[in-house]
């Protein structure tokens, strides 16, 4: 039993971590209507901006979150622009197209990351969050716990602009219906462009997190762009609240698999889930995604 | 004109025919080793190019098929089992089939980007079973008998591409079904109002672009007589095959071909070059980004007969609000 608690709640932090990753990528599908296939690379590259911080500048990574914040949002405002451009071009399939630029855009990220810092794994270090804690038995290590916080934090201060704010109504507005929010006199573009931004210093955020509980390597955004795909699949692409539940539950899910079964199998049950999602509710486990 | 069977056509082809078949002879081990490459690029392009191009559903998980081939005719080879080469690739072409549909059928229903996702998540998982089971060697991969001969392996991909892109032509730009297809990519709803069953359609192409890959799989795991995850199963293989095809047009009957037989002589050029480096992964990837910008419509287009279908392409607004409403 204590196993399978410490088990759960070790699945319930990291969780917290999946849903942050995927929120944003949920949202810019919604007003972009892309699937950002370098949703990986931006958590890879959030790493790599932790690691650097400390070997360069040495400051703490955790105190140069709102700089990794500032330089992935900036980053984002420059990309958005142009898969706006091939979303909305008059070729055959431009939703297509406008992936297929993303998946470019990743292989690029993924090729130079290789190509500098090579294949060996590297660790975020902080000073911040070290120890553990224990509660009842159960041992939590406060980087963990950190993590899950931020992951909140972040998360909540997203939903409030998104429900609270003039623009996140627009933001709401443009995830709905373009067309009509554009004559409602919301700027689509620049809202795109604002969604995207957004999303990329939220993720690259994460990463720095993830860095620091795990180690990554260049290579390893694959493997959380098909988590954050997971999550938003189980979501139903497009509902925020989805996203809670399935990023909560894909985090204990994992835990769930890593211990009982065998952490090589992930990925197979993680598919085999999303593929039993997609054939019996294809609008998410809450039914709130957009189906067809 | 077009099409017609003239004297200096059928003579252009004889020439052409003779020589691409005599190259062997001609080129030396080297380059017949590139252009075997080539070959088995081309067809895996052409296989990408139904459903990527023609059908319009990005498929990010090719390599998977690509590797069941070359799993099944490597398993089906072993000495306790001892099959003959060629019956080993309808198995595979089989199993990929098998797998094709079962993938296919619920995502097709919906929306491109849950297929591209399901289908990345497809190679995903079966690069990791193949890992960990057992009658695959795990990551030690199998061993397959070795063939000697260099100039085998050259007639045997040329002889699949030839057949790859002939089968691929005559279903896509010379029957029903291809005009089935195209319909369906550029009005999903206005095909299905005329009666094609667009979910069908779709998985027929799909299953049609999965079999080819499966075949170029198996021919490739006799060819390189070893395999392993990493080499038959890994992302970059469905990355060249979507990078060809977008850099040689896609929806285009030969355009990924080119494509293929372009980035695959610059692949091995870059290789001799500079060893073996990953700068080559971020080269592919910010060419499909600047293809994808610059030159929608691929290498192809620049052909001065295929400027005319552009323009026209440019000129008709299609799918420009493919969403559903009331999200």
């Amino acid at each position: 039993m204590q196993l399978l608690f410490q088990t759960l709640v070790n699945g319930l932090l990291v969780g917290g971590l999946y849903v942050t990753i995927s929120i944003g990528f949920s949202l810019a599908f919604g007003v972009l209507d892309v699937v950002d296939f370098a949703v990986g690379e931006w958590v890879m590259l959030g790493a790599f901006a932790g690691v650097s911080a400390r070997a360069w500048f040495d400051i703490d990574p955790f105190a140069a979150l709102p700089v990794v914040f500032v330089v992935f949002a900036t980053a984002g405002w420059l990309l958005a622009p142009l898969i706006y451009r091939v979303r909305t071009s008059r070729y055959a399939r431009p939703a297509l197209m406008a992936l297929a630029f993303t998946f470019g855009i990743a292989t690029l990220a993924r090729g130079t990351m290789l190509t500098t810092v090579g294949f060996d794994p590297r660790t975020v270090h902080t000073g911040f969050a070290t120890g553990t804690l224990s509660v009842v038995g159960l041992d939590v290590p406060w980087l963990r716990l950190a993590g899950f916080i931020f992951a909140i934090v972040a998360t909540g201060l997203f939903i409030g602009f998104l429900y609270l704010t003039r623009t996140g109504l627009a933001v709401r507005a443009t995830a709905q219906n373009k067309e009509n929010a554009g004559l409602m006199g919301v700027n689509v573009k620049r809202i795109s462009a604002l969604v995207y931004s957004a999303y990329v210093g939220l993720t690259g955020m994460a990463g720095v997190l993830i860095g620091a509980i795990y180690a990554v390597t260049a290579q390893v955004g694959p493997q959380y762009a098909l988590l954050a795909f997971f999550v938003v699949v189980l979501a139903g692409l497009g509902s925020v609240l989805g996203v809670l539940v399935a990023g909560l539950f894909l985090g204990v899910l994992q835990a769930i698999v890593t211990v009982y079964i065998g952490a090589s199998y992930t990925l197979a049950i993680v598919f085999g889930v999303l593929f039993l999602t997609l054939l019996v509710s294809p609008r998410g486990i809450l039914r709130r995604g957009i189906a067809v | 004109m077009r099409g017609s069977i003239t004297l200096p056509r059928v003579l252009a082809f004889v020439v052409v025919a003779v020589v691409v078949f005599t190259l062997p002879a001609w080129v030396g081990d080297y380059w017949t080793r590139i252009l075997t490459g080539v070959w088995m690029w081309a067809g895996l392009a052409l296989a990408w190019n139904i459903i990527g191009g023609y059908a319009g559903y990005v498929s990010f998980g090719h390599a998977a098929f690509f590797g069941l081939g070359a799993y099944t005719t490597a398993l089906l080879m072993q000495p306790e089992r001892h099959w003959n080469f060629f019956l080993t690739l309808p198995v595979a072409a089989a199993v990929a089939a098998v797998v094709a549909a079962i993938v296919g059928w619920p995502t097709l229903k919906l929306r491109g980007a849950y297929f591209a996702i399901a289908t990345w998540a497809l190679a995903a998982a079966v690069a990791e079973l193949v890992n960990v089971a057992d009658f695959t060697g795990g990551s030690f991969g199998l061993t397959l008998p070795v063939q000697p001969s260099t100039s085998y392996f050259f007639y045997v991909m040329l002889i699949a591409a030839i057949v790859a892109y002939v089968v691929a032509y005559v279903l896509l730009e010379r029957s029903r079904f291809g005009y089935k297809v195209k319909a369906v990519r550029d009005n999903e709803a206005a095909a299905e109002s005329v009666g094609i069953n667009t979910t069908l359609v779709k998985n027929e192409a799909f299953v049609l672009s999965a079999v080819i890959p499966a075949v170029f799989g198996g021919i490739n795991a006799y060819w390189i007589t070893f395999i392993n995850p990493p080499s038959v199963l890994s992302t970059e293989i469905t990355d060249q095959m979507v990078v060809m095809a977008l850099i040689g047009g896609l929806g285009h009957p030969w355009g990924p071909a080119l494509g293929a037989a372009v980035l695959y002589i610059v692949n091995r050029q870059f290789l001799a070059a500079f060893g073996d480096t990953t700068s080559y992964i971020a080269m592919v990837g910010a060419l499909v980004a600047l293809v994808v910008v610059f030159l929608p419509d691929g290498l192809a287009s620049l052909w001065p007969a295929t400027r005319r279908l552009r323009l026209v392409r440019q000129l008709i607004p299609v799918g420009r609000d493919e969403r559903p409403r009331g999200a």
